[in-house]
């Protein structure tokens, strides 16, 4: 029996107090028009489920997500059936995966004492505040799918903490098809599972690793034998030094010789998982050394990231020199989030953004927990003056990361602001050409329009004019 | 909090322990109390306001809901000026450079006449955006003659 008071239900209540006015900010984004309303529209206009399955082949050269396109028809068929609006519909399903993912960390950190406590205390805003987060929350293609990865990968390492059932080799398969159906960070499913079995985690048996294994050897064969081929540079618009460059102009400029570059992306990738520096492949720190320029939204994430990365760091050193056989059972799962965290930075080979290093985020928080709770508990061991020095820092990382959490909300903000704007150019009297030709494809056009124009957002002129340099890079 | 049977300092370092949970413990008490009183709520605006601020969407809202868009209203002080003006929803979108925004409500049924567009060029004169002058310009000879134009910052209420 769990007392009400115990640091479990503790660490439970303060995950929801925070994660529910987070979760009515990200429900009061509107459904995008970019990214979002083509494959709505996509969906609507199908056949059916089927054939949807069968096209998604050809929408584009580079990816295979079936299941993008499923699910909004899906969720566009479950309106039909309930009468409630799109909106609740598409954004409840987003906050639904905000929920999932806060819950799954809270049970994957396993708190049980009041030193697990004050160790989950300084990582959930870890979680909540790295800007990985914010921009998986940003992502809608109407469905969230990197938070629907974040979900599966975190849900494996949640299986693999507890003992090993018949079951779990049939849900990791099911876990990875799906993530790998809905975007191609998905293999990073795949990537926990090795990770786990590797580290020996008790949860993840040969059977789940050969069953995996084989899944995914052959969700590449099909997208081989279909010719769909990886993303190469000049896909997308990314990053390098101070300057964010167009899709065209990095293919100029770096289309011929582009291991350069890739090595660029990765280690920025990395470190941008580690010190919050740079964002999709810019440094602001370069920004800072052309213009002078320092934005104190700058200070704040590097100063947060990089003492949360040096106690990582100090549990890797302290912990991981020792045989893997005397690994304990928050040194495996610490494994695991360090080989998450450097896949991760490997995906943003051609192009970086955020939200591709969103699942390396996740388990930056959790590896962040570990190291914080062993820094913690080794207290008692140290003098008086080291663990008030200690604790002292430990309170300035969590106040930063707490408020780099209200950032969040402020982000959440300007982006409902600006998407509702963007539905305010669709449908415009005067541009009746560049309307929908197919009277069922405008009637849905126009009732998400009146939906997302319907519900008032806040409009960052009444909010604090500050939170632009403090909050937004 | 962290056993019993300590050394004389485990008092202390579970108040140290405690400390690492406040950052934590005060957005926890934040977030229940945005319950009550939500962070940063959506602000009541005219129609001239959501345009001066930008707030095209809420400019739709307004419109759909029977806000008339030529009618003049209040922009409170530090949005267009330092302090409250009546202006109409043109006018706003002219002083707040929007060249979008006054396409949506040209399009939406706010009309112009040629005095009008006299005030907002030589309004625009003194704002300069490209895109507006764009707009109010097409099909207009020269630059206007603004003498004794009065500006709708400068109008008596």
């Amino acid at each position: 029996m769990v007392g009400l008071t115990s640091p479990r239900v503790v660490a439970i209540v303060l995950a929801t107090l925070i994660t529910l006015p987070l979760a009515a900010s990200l429900y009061q984004v509107p459904i995008q028009v970019s990214d979002s309303l083509e494959p709505i529209v996509i969906a609507t206009t199908a056949a059916s489920v089927g054939q949807l399955m069968a096209d998604a082949p050809r929408f584009s050269p580079t990816t295979l997500r079936p299941m993008r396109y499923v699910q909004a028809r899906w969720l566009l068929n479950s309106v039909e059936a309930t009468g409630v609006s799109y909106r609740a519909v598409f954004r409840g399903v987003h906050v639904a995966l905000l929920m999932l993912l806060i819950a799954l960390f809270v049970i994957a950190v396993r708190v049980r004492t009041w030193t697990d406590l004050a160790a989950f205390t300084v990582a959930f805003p870890v979680l909540i505040g790295i800007h990985t987060f914010a921009a998986m929350l940003f992502e809608a293609f109407p469905v969230n799918h990197y938070a629907e990865v974040g979900v599966c990968a975190l849900g494996i390492l949640v299986l693999a903490q507890q003992p090993p059932r018949s079951y779990v080799p049939a849900i990791a398969c099911a876990l990875l098809a799906f993530a790998l159906s809905v975007v191609e960070s998905g293999a990073l499913v795949w990537i926990v599972v090795i990770g786990c079995a590797a580290a020996r985690m008790r949860g993840i048996t040969r059977s789940t690793v050969i069953a995996t294994t084989l899944l995914i050897v052959g969700y590449f064969l099909v997208r081989h034998s279909l010719g769909i081929s990886s993303p190469g540079i000049g896909g997308m618009g990314s990053g390098f030094g101070a300057t964010f460059y167009s899709a065209d102009a990095l293919k100029a400029r770096f289309g011929e010789h582009p291991l350069g570059f890739m090595a660029y992306n990765v280690a920025s990738g990395l470190l941008s998982l580690l010190l919050s520096e740079p964002r999709t492949g810019v440094y602001g720190t370069a920004i800072w050394w052309k213009t002078g320029t320092l934005h104190p939204v700058l200070v704040v994430n590097v100063v947060s990231s990089a003492i949360t990365t040096i106690v990582i760091g100090w549990y890797a050193v302290r912990r991981l020199r020792v045989g893997r056989a005397a690994w304990s059972d928050a040194d495996r799962a610490f494994t695991v989030c360090c080989l998450v965290i450097l896949v991760n930075a490997s995906l943003t080979a051609a192009y970086i953004k955020d939200e591709i290093i969103s699942v390396g985020g996740l388990f930056y928080a959790v590896a962040a927990f570990i190291a914080f709770r062993e820094l913690l508990a080794s207290m008692p061991a140290r003098s008086l003056a080291a663990s008030a020095a200690m604790a002292l820092t430990l309170v300035l990382t969590a106040g930063l990361w707490t408020f780099r959490d209200l950032g969040v909300h402020y982000q959440l903000r300007y982006d409902a602001f600006k998407l509702r704007n963007d539905w305010a150019e669709v449908l415009r009297p005067d541009t009746r050409e560049n309307w929908p030709r197919d009277p069922t494809v405008l009637a849905l056009t126009r009732r998400i329009r009146d939906e997302a124009i319907a519900v008032r957002t806040a409009s960052p002129s009444f909010m604090p004019r500050w939170g632009d340099r403090w909050w937004i890079e | 909090m962290t056993g019993t049977g300590r050394d004389p300092g485990s008092g202390i370092r579970d108040v140290l322990l405690a400390a690492v949970m406040v950052p934590c413990v005060v957005l926890a008490a934040l977030s229940a109390w945005w319950a009550v009183a939500p962070l940063w709520p959506p602000d009541d605006v005219t129609l001239s306001e959501a345009i001066a601020t930008r707030n095209t969407g809420e400019a739709l809202r307004l419109i759909a809901q029977g806000a008339d868009p030529n009618a003049a209203s209040r922009v409170r002080g530090g949005l267009l000026v330092n302090r409250d003006v009546l202006v109409a929803p043109v006018e706003a979108a002219v002083g707040a450079q929007r060249a979008d925004a006054l396409r949506q409500l040209l399009a939406y049924g706010a009309r112009v006449d040629d005095h009008e567009r006299l005030v907002l060029r030589c309004y625009e004169r003194t704002r300069r955006d490209s895109g507006v002058r764009e707009i109010l310009d097409a099909g207009a000879a020269g630059e206007p003659d603004c003498a004794g134009v009065t500006l709708p910052i400068d109008r008596k209420e």
